[in-house]
């Protein structure tokens, strides 16, 4: 269990992260979604007792992360991004290692066993110098669990690995989430949306939006952008669906005609399909535009950026909080 | 006490598996064997002193001011550029433990090699008949010194990420350390010395030498030659652990 709140963290005059609550619920995999320079590993760091937070209140497991930082400790595994380890050392005697400071019991039982769960135990008695990037990722994960945490924190542990490696560290996670508390940053969102059974959009320090993925999709589809195939003349189509109410405007695209209804309230699809089966076409498709998360976090972070002139992030912001209840 | 013994064990560890340990280990060594047979080979050409002891922990003490940062330079500056720095300070163990698990695995390299020179001292009573009062000052004094120099040069392996900075620096305090003394026989030089006594006194206590050459080293064990010895190091490592503890809080 993790919970953050009204987080901040200066350094000097910047602003890392502004008033951060959410929250990281065991036997789920949290995403924590944002771009380069969002503040995720800030707040990673904070969480794991290695920064002390500028404002606010944030507890692990039940221990409150400044004032009970070696409670926090015992209970969390840390992965950090850049996965530092020690070079020199053999993975089993650098996971032995963590493990004595860990005050592990049983210590070369308990590190073959974690080596296992990373599908390393072949690779117990080589030198870390000597494993490839995807290896020495699954080393840091094995340190991470040495101590059967309650709580696991993984900083972007994806990055830099070859498609078949992110597939098997993506399962593993998932798999972890399972009997854990997980939380991932990462700024891919096909990733988050595959991983994640909740996601955490964090932009310029400011969390911009929560929620399952799932929901987080339908609720910035709802007044979204709309895909409609007509089995007919494009031409005529397009004139025919810009008389429809509710449409603002409808463009040809390369699979089909993109519709941007007036407002975000208005969903102009039963309309739509009625005008064209009135025409006497055939209606082949007819579905939300944004399919994917990488549309829905530009959105948001396009809204955010504008926030700084108007008012209209705030609205969404609301919005969000609303859709998650 | 089980955390400091497991950052203990793996810094020693390293020490005798890296080129470096043997390197100073090998130059030391050779170097302390040529010095001990010329001096045998002078001492033996005059009247020779049947109480005559072997000095070459006096010799390692004073080449300390260049071995010391060798042997720190790596102990933190390392772990901070490779980041296993983020690692550890996320593992329940604090920085005081962690910095001095370190300190005692180069404390102990450091008194492998002053074991050493024992060999020298057992060389020495098959032709004479030491006083062992003086070797045992001479041994206590070397180790002290040791104790205390490392850590100086070990602050400065936390300041920056740079090794060989930090050897330089390292070096240089030392060699500071070392150099008060020739300051206080400078203004002990000086006419007029009525009012200025104090002062030589006072700056000579800073001074490694002064509490090594003329009392520990020729047997004379004195409790604040010791506490000197001690202070220093506490005060090094207590440094030490401010800085990490900061540069960590504000990285």
């Amino acid at each position: 269990m993790i919970e953050v709140h009204d987080l901040t963290k200066n350094y000097g005059a910047v602003t890392a992260v502004k008033g951060v609550t959410f929250a990281a619920n065991p036997g789920q995999v949290t995403g924590f979604l944002g771009p380069n320079g969002a503040g995720k590993t800030t707040t990673m760091r904070i969480l794991t007792g290695f920064l002390p937070p500028t404002a606010g209140k944030a507890t692990v497991a039940g221990f409150d992360v400044f004032d009970q930082s070696m409670q926090v400790r015992q209970h969390v595994g840390y992965l950090p991004e850049s996965v530092p380890l020690y070079r020199d050392m053999t993975t089993l005697g650098y996971l032995m290692y963590i493990a004595e400071i860990r005050g592990v019991k049983q210590r070369r039982d308990r590190a073959m066993d974690v080596l296992k769960r990373v599908a390393l135990e072949n690779r117990a008695n080589s030198h870390i110098r000597a494993l490839s990037k995807g290896m020495r990722q699954r080393v840091g994960l094995a340190q991470a669990l040495i101590h059967d945490p309650e709580v696991l924190i993984l900083d972007e542990p994806t990055i830099g690995l070859d498609p078949i490696q992110v597939m098997e560290l993506r399962d593993l996670v998932r798999d972890l989430g399972h009997d854990h508390t997980v939380l991932f940053s990462t700024h891919i969102l096909s990733e988050a949306e595959q991983v994640c059974d909740k996601v955490v959009i964090i932009h310029q320090g400011n969390i911009v939006a929560q929620g399952a993925p799932l929901e987080l999709r339908t609720h910035l589809e709802r007044g979204g952008r709309i895909l409609v195939r007509v089995d007919t003349q494009i031409d005529t189509a397009l004139a025919v669906i810009r008389e429809v109410p509710g449409v603002n405007t409808a463009e040809m695209a390369v699979d089909g005609i993109i519709v941007t209804p007036t407002s975000a309230d208005v969903d102009p699809r039963p309309a739509i399909a009625r005008a064209i089966v009135e025409e006497g076409w055939n209606l082949m498709e007819l579905r939300p535009a944004a399919v994917n998360l990488e549309e829905i976090f530009l959105e948001l972070t396009r809204a955010d950026q504008q926030a700084e002139i108007s008012d209209i992030a705030d609205d969404s912001l609301d919005e969000a909080e609303v859709a998650n209840g | 006490m089980g955390k400091i013994f497991a950052v203990f064990k793996r810094e020693l560890g390293l020490y005798f598996r890296s080129p470096v340990a043997y390197a100073v280990a090998f130059a030391l060594l050779l170097f302390f064997g040529l010095w001990f047979s010329n001096r045998v080979d002078q001492v033996s050409q005059a009247q020779y002193p049947a109480d005559f002891v072997n000095n070459v922990p006096s010799l390692l003490t004073f080449l300390m001011f260049l071995v010391a940062p060798l042997l720190t330079m790596r102990l933190l500056a390392e772990e901070t550029r490779e980041g296993t720095l983020e690692t550890l300070m996320t593992l329940p163990i604090r920085e005081s433990q962690f910095i001095l698990g370190k300190f005692l695995a180069v404390w102990a390299y450091y008194t492998v090699l002053l074991a050493i020179t024992v060999v020298y001292h057992i060389i020495v009573t098959q032709i004479g008949v030491p006083d062992l009062g003086r070797v045992f000052g001479l041994y206590l004094g070397a180790w002290l010194y040791g104790g205390a120099v490392l850590a100086v040069a070990m602050v400065w392996s936390a300041v920056t990420e740079d090794q060989i900075v930090a050897a330089f620096l390292g070096a240089a305090t030392i060699l500071m350390l070392v150099l008060v003394e020739l300051a206080a026989n400078w203004i002990a030089s000086l006419p007029d010395q009525g009012t200025i006594t104090w002062l030589v006194d006072f700056v000579r206590e800073f001074s490694l030498p002064a509490h090594y050459d003329a009392t520990l080293a020729v047997g004379v064990i004195r409790a604040e030659d010791i506490l000197y010895f001690v202070f220093l190091m506490a005060a090094a490592l207590f440094i030490t652990t401010r800085i990490v503890e900061v540069r960590r809080w504000r990285s």
